[in-house]
C-alpha cells in the first residue's frame, strides 16, 4: 500500500519536474500520468496495492474537487456576465463531442479492425 | 484553541466539507445516481453558503481543505492504472480509438471556444472551458496553466458530465449508434468520469471503454491545449 503510494507521488513529482523545466502547459500530474503508464510496461508485474489505491483515488475524485468548486464564491462577476454563454457553449460542445467521438469511432471499426465477434 | 482559530484550522473545514458531501452523496444513492443529483452539484452551494455564513473569507477555506485538493494529483496518476489494465483492447483498437480521440478532443476544444468567443468572453473565461472534456481535477490544472480560473473551470466541467450523461442514451440512440464500444468510448471522451459512471450502468463494455476515453482524453485535451499556448 505505502509502496503504492510512494509510486504514484515519485511519478508526479517527476512530473512536476519536468513540467517546471520544460515550461510546457502540461500539468505534472498529466505528465506523471503518462510516466506511470510506461512504468507500468517497463517493469510489468501484478499490482494490487497500486489497483487498489488508484481505484480508491478514483472513486473518490468528486469530494476532493469540492474545495475547488467552491471557489465560484468569489467568481460571481464572471457568472453573471458570461453564464449563458457558458450554458449554450457547453451544452453545444458536449453534444457535438459525444456525436463526432462516436461516428469516428464506428467508422474507424468498420473500415480498419478486423472483427473476429469479440 | 480559541474559536476564531478552530474556525480556520483544517480540522473544522475538512470535517464540514465531508460532513455535507456525505449527505448528498447519500442522497445521490438513494436517486440511482441520477446525473442531477451529483454531490458536488448540492455542496457546492451549500459550503458557499457556509462560508457567507461564518464570513470566512476562500481563501482561509481553500488554505483549510488543502489535504483534501492535494490528493487530485496522485488520483490523476493513478488514471494510468485503467489505460494500462486496457492495453490488450487498446492494441487490438488502437486505430478507431486514436482518431475518435484526437477528433472528439479537437471538436470539444473549437466548439466550445468557438461559441463562447462569439458572446465576447475574455481570455480568462475561455481558458476555463478549453478543457472542459476533460476529468475536473486535469481540466483545473489546464485551466490554471492557460491562465484561466480553476472553480469556473470545475463547475463547467461538472455540468458538461451531468449533460452528457443525461442525454448520452437518447441521443446515441437516435442517431442509430449501437456499438457499445463506440457509445462508451464517446461517452468518457465527452463526459468523462460522470459520463463514465453513466456508462457503467448500461453496459460494463461501454463503461471500461468510457473510463479508457477519459483518462486517453485527460492527455490529449491538456498535449493540444498546451501545444495552443505554445502558439497562441
Amino acid at each position: 500500500m505505502l509502496r503504492a503510494i510512494f509510486l504514484l507521488l515519485v511519478c508526479q513529482l517527476a512530473g512536476e519536474a519536468i513540467h517546471r523545466a520544460t515550461g510546457l502547459a502540461l500539468p505534472g500530474s498529466v505528465i506523471g500520468m503518462v510516466l506511470l503508464v510506461c512504468w507500468l510496461a517497463l517493469v510489468p508485474r501484478e499490482r494490487p496495492g497500486l489497483a487498489a489505491v488508484a481505484g480508491w483515488l478514483t472513486a473518490h475524485l468528486s469530494v476532493m474537487f469540492v474545495p475547488a468548486a467552491v471557489g465560484l464564491i468569489d467568481e460571481g462577476a464572471a457568472l453573471s456576465a458570461y453564464g449563458i454563454g457558458l450554458v449554450i457553449a457547453t451544452v453545444v460542445s458536449t453534444v457535438l463531442t459525444l456525436v463526432v467521438t462516436a461516428v469516428v469511432f464506428r467508422w474507424a471499426l468498420a473500415r480498419f479492425v478486423a472483427e473476429d465477434g469479440v | 484553541m480559541s474559536n476564531a482559530a478552530l474556525l480556520a484550522a483544517p480540522l473544522f473545514w475538512l470535517t464540514v466539507t465531508l460532513g455535507v458531501f456525505e449527505l448528498f452523496d447519500t442522497a445521490s444513492k438513494r436517486s440511482g445516481r441520477h446525473p442531477l443529483c451529483h454531490p458536488v452539484l448540492w455542496s457546492t452551494p451549500v459550503l458557499i453558503g457556509v462560508l457567507m455564513a461564518t464570513g470566512t473569507p476562500y481563501p482561509a477555506y481553500k488554505a483549510a481543505t488543502m489535504p483534501l485538493s492535494f490528493l487530485l494529483g496522485p488520483a490523476v496518476v493513478g488514471l494510468a492504472v485503467p489505460i494500462w489494465a486496457e492495453r490488450v483492447r487498446i492494441r487490438r483498437l488502437v486505430v478507431p480509438i486514436s482518431l475518435a480521440l484526437l477528433a472528439g478532443a479537437v471538436t470539444s476544444i473549437v466548439s466550445a471556444v468557438g461559441i463562447l468567443a462569439l458572446f465576447g468572453a475574455p481570455r480568462e473565461i475561455l481558458a476555463s472551458i478549453a478543457p472542459r472534456a476533460t476529468t475536473t481535477p486535469v481540466a483545473m490544472a489546464v485551466a490554471g496553466q492557460l491562465g484561466g480560473i480553476p472553480a469556473l473551470a470545475a463547475v463547467i466541467v461538472l455540468f458538461a458530465g451531468v449533460v452528457g450523461a443525461m442525454i448520452a442514451t437518447p441521443l446515441l440512440n437516435a442517431l442509430g449508434l449501437s456499438d457499445y464500444r463506440a457509445r462508451g468510448f464517446a461517452i468518457g471522451v465527452a463526459a468523462h468520469g460522470i459520463g463514465a459512471a453513466r456508462a457503467f450502468q448500461v453496459d460494463a463494455t461501454a463503461g471500461a471503454l468510457a473510463s479508457l476515453g477519459m483518462a486517453l482524453n485527460a492527455v490529449v485535451t491538456a498535449t493540444l491545449l498546451s501545444i495552443a499556448a505554445l502558439l497562441l
